[in-house]
């Protein structure tokens, strides 16, 4: 199969996953008897006609199969309904949240995967020595330490006892955001000139994007190490070094590729992972995203948004799995041709 | 070689110890910079007041704004034709007008209004502003949030009349004995009307997307930028009529922040000079230098709402029942769990300090914890302990009664869960089930099959109207918001008396008849008034708290004094 063939057969995939997803969602969210409009309308200070309009804008004095249907045709034609709590167009909010949400995920990722890569190979290649003890401990402590735990402390630390670094947010307090082309702060005040922003916006990411990259450094760092492990002790290794190859040559132009493979999946997982929204990360250090505000959205029963948000999710899940599968076959030619 | 390898092993395990300790007192020695004694720390942004809270913002258009979160940047931005001032809730202080009066039939008020007072866009403020301000109210109905009813239960489109450039006549459609003081909720803003025209004008049942995102007023701030979930920040309007001498903030953030960890830390360095922090966690702050915690009282009430139509429970229809379970609350320790003492007793319906507060008993609470008291009235009453469960006798034969509450409210957890073990004391089966909001809110609404439910009420504005009525009227005069199923024609006759005059002789006098009635058959457990507290720093001056209008940030400043 061709490439681009493979591509549009993935992305086709995605129409029953979100059908399946929305289904699901769905069901679960309504089959629970509850009142949501008069919720939103303001509880016992609800006025009747508020509610009613909700009730009918929410389509909730329909039976549940027709709720749905109406529901699926307003996704048909992009649009997510109204978010309550934010009192917006859900769409609004997933056009403002994502692109905080995916900012603070290329960071932490641009964190993991470099240090979680070198530092895997080097512990692979100086197995058993100091260095390989120290890098363990480090992915040790990196997925055994709860995120909360650090984002916490290192709060505490760099925050309020030496106060080098900000406490929260995506910006200096009252400082207005660079307009918004992308809705990625560092990449707007770049495009944009703005260079008070650019620092501003470059600062407050140290904090949340290191304590959302160390955990996935951590899985990167030891997946590397054990791909390299298995590759090193190949036949094809060892007869590179019979040749006289350069160990630098054989690490980085023979192993390092084929170990990269299992890297790859698990990078691309993750990557899909955070950009669902790393709740904790998000809620600590108020960094308005998709995790906060999906958070909320389920605990306020606010449907809209959380179907907004469940689909919006399974897209990034969807495409990141595409993306791995078609890295796969720009590194492994076996793949490409099919033999893999 | 070995014996070498195992050397070079512990050397490298007792060199990564070495330098875990030396990072250790490295970063333990390079602390914040505390200052001496005596010193105090440097004030951060001091022309900025930064406040950090919890709940965004919903709209920032006063005729659809019904939240404390879209209201109090409103009423930072706006004004109203009369005020409060400070802490003071008994005084109606001139704002946009400047006298008023009203007729012998309470049904006519006229205001004079302030003269070369400007929106912030320049546009002069006068009488048509105020007429098209109200209209609006009332063409637009609060798509949103329904608080047009404010308006609506006095006042309709032909109420305001242009007398002159500054001079309003209002007529009534009901002599409402709250009227003047609902005019300072955010519902009755002025806006400035050749600039809603511009924006969208008004659309009957519809929001002006514009005026939600766009303020315009004659108030001391006008909107800077508002990022969703983030901050609101206001600078100060140069048009503001009540000028800038004196010390006042330049400019006004109002964070959002859902950690309260990052709010206390927030609070701690000075980055926020007032923050939101859970009872729970006062501790952590309590004694800290250059940190004020001071409680205020609030409207604030939570009780125990008591369904005289449980489809499970006929016995909750009798009111000695009733009077039976508002003995058996323990409201003091209650307060001193579920609030840590940061809240009091109230009497009624109508909370201490909101006037008419004191036809409530003088403002004594009526029940106190009295389990004796309770086992009394139920013997009396028939209710005897005749129903055998695991060698137990119970009342009721056997009835368990089911107390409802939000699910992660954990007060209303800790006051369900001591509430259920006296009721067990008294022989009294029960139940606690709790449930999402939205649950709660179709269970109470719409079916008859819950018992007892806690529940809280917040001002809308001050008088007693604003409480007594919802709670204690019926059904049949538009009362019973929370669908007690409570009913005395006697007390509604008496509400309704209240509501419609501006006598304060009558009104005093019709909901103390109405009190003395309703108290012996409860439908209601009163348990507690909140406190307000939100820690501030020290070198904010000139803050006070107001139950209706809870922040002004003009009249503060930071210094030390």
């Amino acid at each position: 199969m061709k490439t681009w063939e493979f591509i549009v057969r993935r992305l086709l995939l995605l129409i029953p996953v979100i059908l399946g997803v929305t289904i699901i969602t769905f069901t679960v969210s309504h089959v629970i008897p509850a009142d949501p409009a008069r919720a939103f309308a303001g509880g016992p200070k609800a006025q009747p006609e508020v509610i009613e309009r909700i009730t009918k804008e929410l389509h909730l004095d329909e039976p549940i199969w027709i709720q749905y249907f109406y529901y699926l045709n307003d996704i048909i034609h992009f649009n997510f309904g109204k978010s309550y709590l934010e009192s917006r167009p859900v769409s609004d909010s997933l056009a403002q949240y994502f692109p905080a949400t995916l900012e603070l995920t290329i960071f932490a990722m641009v964190i993991a995967i470099p240090l979680g890569i070198v530092g895997g190979i080097i512990s692979a290649i100086r197995r058993n020595k100091l260095s390989d003890h120290i890098t363990r401990i480090i992915a040790i402590i990196g997925y055994s330490l709860p995120i909360f735990w650090l984002a916490l402390m290192l709060q505490y630390v760099f925050a309020y006892q030496i106060p080098i670094l900000p406490l929260e947010g995506r910006l200096a307090i009252a400082m207005n955001a660079p307009s918004t082309i992308t809705g990625l702060y560092v990449m707007d005040s770049i495009l944009t000139g703005n260079l008070t922003t650019l620092g501003s916006s470059l600062y407050h990411l140290i904090l949340p994007s290191f304590t959302l990259g160390f955990a996935t450094l951590a899985l990167i760092l030891r997946m590397t190490r054990s791909s390299m492990l298995e590759v090193m002790g190949m036949d094809y290794i060892r007869t590179g070094r019979a040749k006289g190859l350069s160990e630098r040559t054989i690490i980085y132009k023979h192993a390092l590729r084929n170990a990269l493979i299992p890297t790859i999946t698990v990078t691309g997982l993750a990557f899909g992972g955070l950009l669902g929204g790393a709740v904790l990360t998000e809620t600590i250090f108020n960094w308005p995203g998709m995790g906060r505000f999906a958070a909320e959205a389920v605990l306020g029963f606010d449907f809209n948004a959380v179907m907004g948000f469940t689909i919006l999710v399974a897209i990034i899940y969807v495409v990141a799995n595409l993306i791995v599968d078609v890295l796969y076959a720009v590194i492994d030619p076996r793949v490409r041709l099919g033999g893999g | 070689m070995r014996s070498f390898e195992m050397k070079n092993k512990k050397a490298g395990v007792l060199a990564i110890f070495m330098c875990v300790m030396l990072i250790t007192i490295g970063l333990s020695g390079c602390t914040q910079e505390q200052p001496q004694n005596g010193e105090k720390p440097e004030i951060k942004n001091p022309t900025t007041i930064v406040r950090y809270d919890i709940g965004d913002a919903k709209t920032l258009d006063p005729a659809d704004a019904y939240d404390t979160g879209s209201s109090e940047p409103i009423f930072q931005i706006y004004d109203t034709l009369v005020t409060y001032k400070g802490n003071d809730t008994k005084t109606f202080y001139p704002c946009l007008a400047t006298e008023w009066s009203v007729s012998n039939d309470s049904l006519t008020w006229n205001f004079k209004l302030r003269q070369n007072v400007k929106f912030s866009n320049g546009n002069a403020f006068t009488a048509e502003d105020v007429e098209y301000s109200f209209d609006r109210v009332l063409i637009m109905d609060a798509p949103e949030s329904g608080v047009s009813w404010i308006l609506a239960q006095c006042m309709d489109t032909n109420s305001t009349t242009v007398i002159n450039d500054y001079e309003v006549e209002i007529k009534l459609t009901e002599p409402y004995g709250g009227f003047l003081a609902l005019l300072p909720y955010t519902v009755a803003a002025i806006v400035d009307k050749d600039y809603v025209e511009d924006h969208g004008g008004v659309v009957a049942g519809e929001e002006n997307e514009w005026m939600k995102l766009n303020p315009m007023g004659t108030g001391p701030y006008m909107l800077d930028h508002w990022t969703r979930a983030t901050e609101i920040v206001l600078n100060r309007n140069p048009n503001y009529w009540g000028g800038w001498e004196g010390k006042h903030p330049e400019k006004v953030v109002i964070k959002y922040a859902d950690e309260p960890a990052t709010r206390i830390l927030a609070l701690k360095n000075g980055d926020a000079d007032f923050t939101y922090i859970p009872y729970a966690n006062l501790e952590d702050i309590q004694g800290e230098e250059h940190i004020v915690v001071h409680p205020f009282d609030s409207y604030d009430i939570n009780m125990v709402v008591i369904n005289t139509k449980a489809s499970n429970n006929q016995y909750l229809a009798d009111g000695e029942v009733r009077k039976a379970l508002s003995y058996a609350f323990d409201y003091e320790t209650a307060i001193d769990t579920a609030w840590n003492g940061y809240a009091s007793r109230y009497a009624g319906a109508i909370p201490n300090g909101m006037p008419y507060f004191d036809t409530q008993n003088n403002g004594v609470p009526f029940y106190n914890y009295d389990l004796a008291m309770a086992e009394q009235i139920l013997d009396a009453a028939g209710y005897t302990k005749s129903y055998e469960f695991d060698d137990v006798f119970y009342r009721f034969n056997g009835t368990t009664i089911r107390i409802f509450y939000n699910a992660g409210n954990s007060e209303r957890e800790m006051m369900a869960m001591m509430f259920r073990s006296a009721l067990d004391e008294i022989g009294i089966l029960s139940s606690i089930i709790a449930e999402g909001w939205p649950q709660l809110l179709h269970r109470m609404y719409t079916t008859d099959d819950w018992d007892l439910m806690f529940i809280g009420w917040g001002p809308d504005y001050n008088d007693p109207d604003d409480y007594i009525f919802p709670f204690i009227a019926s059904a049949d005069v538009n009362g019973d918001t929370y669908n007690t199923g409570y009913k005395n024609e006697t007390v509604d006759e008496k509400l309704l008396e209240g509501k419609y005059s501006a006598d304060p002789v009558v009104r005093a006098a019709a909901y103390k008849t109405a009190y003395d009635i309703y108290i012996q058959e409860p439908p209601f457990i009163f348990i507690q008034q909140r406190q307000y507290i939100r820690p501030w720093r020290d070198w904010v001056q000139n803050y006070s708290y107001n139950p209706v209008r809870e922040w002004y940030f003009y009249d503060y400043y930071k210094a030390y004094e």
